[in-house]
């Protein structure tokens, strides 16, 4: 087999890196000719390329690790150490916009009239809509644990059925946050309150759907057996992911919806 | 839902039997589904063997009775030694060829090299 005495993956060969950053190039310059020119196509083949970079670089770990055996140990614990460090910079980015809503409304302008909300915005109400999705991502996270364990203990049914019940929770707060974005009363364009709204919300929502997609690879792949008991690093990060968005909205509705109105 | 089935056969012309793989409730684990070196490592280390290098060295007295034992899958390697006196502040490095044991050239402590083979 191998002619290498370490246990560390030495990747072959890939094109996916490269096409990624061609795909990251023409979906951000095509961003600046749809502003500009009014035409789509430089970002649209942009996205086109960074789906199919997606698609078949993770395909390649799948079949690299589940497959071909090069996750052992050490390899293992670097991708750990991989994904911990991504969600860590993901909450620092998510740090940024929270910083930015304190920094308007702590010390609100007299643009403002001087308080928060500002004036002429009604928020929403933070026990409607935002509690029950604040209900619906705490129950998810309770069925990804739930997931794990059936996992862990080797219960396929219960795998599959807790997981397909986090997914479902994930859309159904997908779908009430798209209907909440769809009735509210103010817009990303209402000043300070809106932007900070929306951007924080929104960047929320993309991550959600994010990991909802995440679980439902994890899903598919549970089914055809990839996951072991005891190897299944493909699933933890999935749910570390998906307590991390998870956390971010419990900080969303702590400081945006409740504090904020 | 399906448990895992796997194909036994055929046999002469016979049907193709289906045997469950797994365990009771259809998760299979690392022992029925490793593959690659992923399954190489865990076997051998189920020997207490360690080829692939994933373990702290093993410590020996070091001296010309009791030497370093140095694993080699050819005739020769470095060895780094980071605390060869008390009070050395830098790693020193050497090679360890086959044949007798060597010393450190900062300590002297004893090193021999033996030669073992990859598991294919």
């Amino acid at each position: 087999m191998a002619h290498q005495a370490h246990p560390y993956h030495m990747v072959d060969p890939s094109p996916w890196p490269l096409t990624g950053a061609v795909a990251a190039l023409l979906m951000t310059s095509g961003l600046a000719i749809w502003f500009h020119f009014h035409s789509t196509i430089l970002m649209l083949l942009g996205t086109v390329l960074l789906v199919l970079t997606i698609c078949q670089w993770w395909r390649d770990v799948v079949r690299e690790g589940t497959f071909q055996g090069h996750h052992t140990p050490p390899a293992q614990k670097g991708l750990r150490y991989g994904m911990i460090l991504f969600i860590t910079s993901e909450v620092l980015f998510f740090a940024g916009f929270f910083w930015a809503f304190y920094h308007s409304s702590l010390a609100p302008t007299p643009e403002l009239g001087g308080f928060w909300p500002p004036a002429g915005i009604t928020p929403l109400d933070p026990f409607e809509v935002p509690l029950l999705n604040t209900a619906v991502l705490l129950a998810s996270g309770v069925t990804v644990t739930w997931a794990h364990h059936s996992i862990m203990e080797g219960d396929r049914k219960q795998a599959i059925h807790s997981l397909t019940l986090t997914i479902l929770l994930g859309g159904y707060f997908t779908f009430l946050q798209a209907l909440e974005y769809y009735e509210a009363p103010f817009t990303i364009a209402d000043g300070v309150y809106g932007a900070t709204f929306f951007v924080a919300t929104g960047f929320h929502g993309l991550h959600v759907i994010i990991g909802s997609t995440f679980l439902a690879v994890c899903l598919h792949r549970q089914i055809r057996h990839h996951f072991t008991s005891t190897h299944h690093f493909g699933f933890e990060a999935a749910a570390w992911y998906w307590h991390f968005v998870d956390v971010v909205w419990l900080f969303l509705y702590i400081s945006i919806y409740w504090w904020g109105s | 839902m399906l448990n895992s089935l796997q194909a036994v056969g055929p046999v002469k012309g016979g049907p193709v039997k289906y045997v469950f793989i797994c365990c009771v409730s259809g998760i299979p684990t690392d022992e029925e589904q490793a593959t690659g070196l992923e399954k190489i490592i865990m076997e051998t280390m189920k020997e207490g063997k360690d080829p692939y290098n994933m373990l702290k060295p093993k410590s020996y007295s070091g001296t010309k009775e009791d030497p370093n034992i140095v694993p080699s899958i050819t005739n020769r390697r470095i060895v780094a030694v980071s605390v060869s006196e008390e009070d050395n502040t830098a790693i020193v490095w050497f090679w360890i060829h086959e044949g007798e044991a060597q010393r450190c050239p900062s300590c002297g402590s004893y090193y021999k090299l033996v030669h073992y083979d990859l598991p294919h």
